[in-house]
């Protein structure tokens, strides 16, 4: 009975911690987004660019978003747009690319 | 023979005076289109919302001089750079979409906005140099500067030379060395030629100087925790 009370409670505990960690995260990638404002050209919740030009990141892959964002960071990706981007890279480190990507790959 | 080539030495001659002339004041462009146009303040807080995003709503800008602070900036000057970005005579791609006439309107929402970020209140915690030549930088400042940008780095209107007290260090610094080494190509020629000679070192403690001259009270927000009340 102890026992299974505190294997509830241990699992319960678990949850909320794993709930409230991917929150956390959720809630770090939105604020970031504003914050390193990713959000001028990519619009509110990644679904508005300012020009058609520009991609929509809402539910992209977030592999591919981080991808993008070290190459253009780096230089290694200097085409199309890409030199827009380039003069606020350095606004954001690896973890923060991670969680900005994290979230905008959540979205619908 | 001679003639056709002194000829066309003198056209491109003439032809790299004007380019040079025009790269500072261009005429019959935007800028004195919207310079003669009557402001409208609440578009302007509208149009202004594009602007925000980086800028930041009090328009202060960043202390890492990512973004300038734009509160408080005269009026011609902002629509000189805002002119000069979007008809791609000053370099600047992450700036150049947002002054796009799509991003923020015609001439008349450019005369809009400027005349909504002039009023804005400065931002009285600007980003400032470290501080260890500043007797230099005084000096120079003296020598160089206050001719054009006056006693106090406020600027001139009537001239297009911005207001330099009060923006952050790092900005400025960034842009200095531009027009020092000829990348900011809507720099004044005269002051291209003033600083010329400066060295990095130079450059950094005039900066550093300028960065610390605080604007007068009337202009600055009551704190630097001060938030615009239009965006909340």
């Amino acid at each position: 009975m102890f026992r299974q009370f505190r294997r509830t409670t241990m699992l319960v505990a678990a949850m909320i911690l794993a709930a409230g960690a991917g929150q956390a995260m959720a809630a770090d990638g939105a604020t970031l987004y504003k914050q390193k404002t990713c959000i001028a050209c990519h619009g509110p919740d990644g679904k508005k660019p300012l020009l058609p030009e520009y991609p929509r990141l809402a539910g992209q892959n977030a592999a591919y978003i981080v991808r993008q964002m070290q190459d253009i960071k780096s230089g290694a990706r200097a085409n199309g747009n890409s030199a827009a981007m380039k003069g606020v890279m350095h606004l954001v480190n690896d973890e923060e690319m991670q969680a900005i990507a994290d979230w905008l790959s959540g979205l619908n | 023979m001679i003639n056709k080539f002194l000829s066309t030495t003198l056209v491109t001659i003439a032809l790299g005076t004007s380019t040079s002339a025009m790269a500072w004041l261009e005429t019959g462009g935007e800028r004195e289109e919207a310079m003669l146009l009557t402001p409208d303040l609440e578009n302007g807080r509208d149009v202004f919302e594009v602007c925000a995003a980086c800028h930041l709503p009090e328009g202060w800008g960043t202390e890492d001089g990512t973004f300038p602070q734009l509160a408080g900036q005269l009026r011609p000057v902002l629509i000189k750079q805002l002119a000069d970005i979007r008809a791609k005579n000053r370099d600047n791609p992450t700036m150049y979409p947002f002054a796009l006439p799509e991003s923020i309107g015609d001439a008349q929402a450019l005369a809009d906005v400027v005349a909504y970020i002039e009023e804005l209140p400065m931002n009285p915690d600007n980003g400032v140099g470290p501080g260890t030549d500043l007797a230099l930088g005084e000096k120079l400042f003296k020598d160089n500067c206050v001719k054009c940008h006056g006693e106090h780095a406020q600027g001139n209107a009537d001239k297009y030379y911005p207001r330099l007290e009060g923006q952050h260090y790092k900005y400025m610094l960034r842009q200095f060395e531009w027009i020092r080494d000829g990348k900011r190509r809507n720099a004044n020629p005269d002051m291209v030629k003033q600083i010329k000679s400066f060295s990095d070192k130079d450059m950094s403690a005039v900066v550093d100087y300028v960065s610390r001259l605080k604007p007068p009270a009337k202009d600055l927000a009551p704190s630097k925790d001060w938030k615009n009340p239009d965006y909340e």
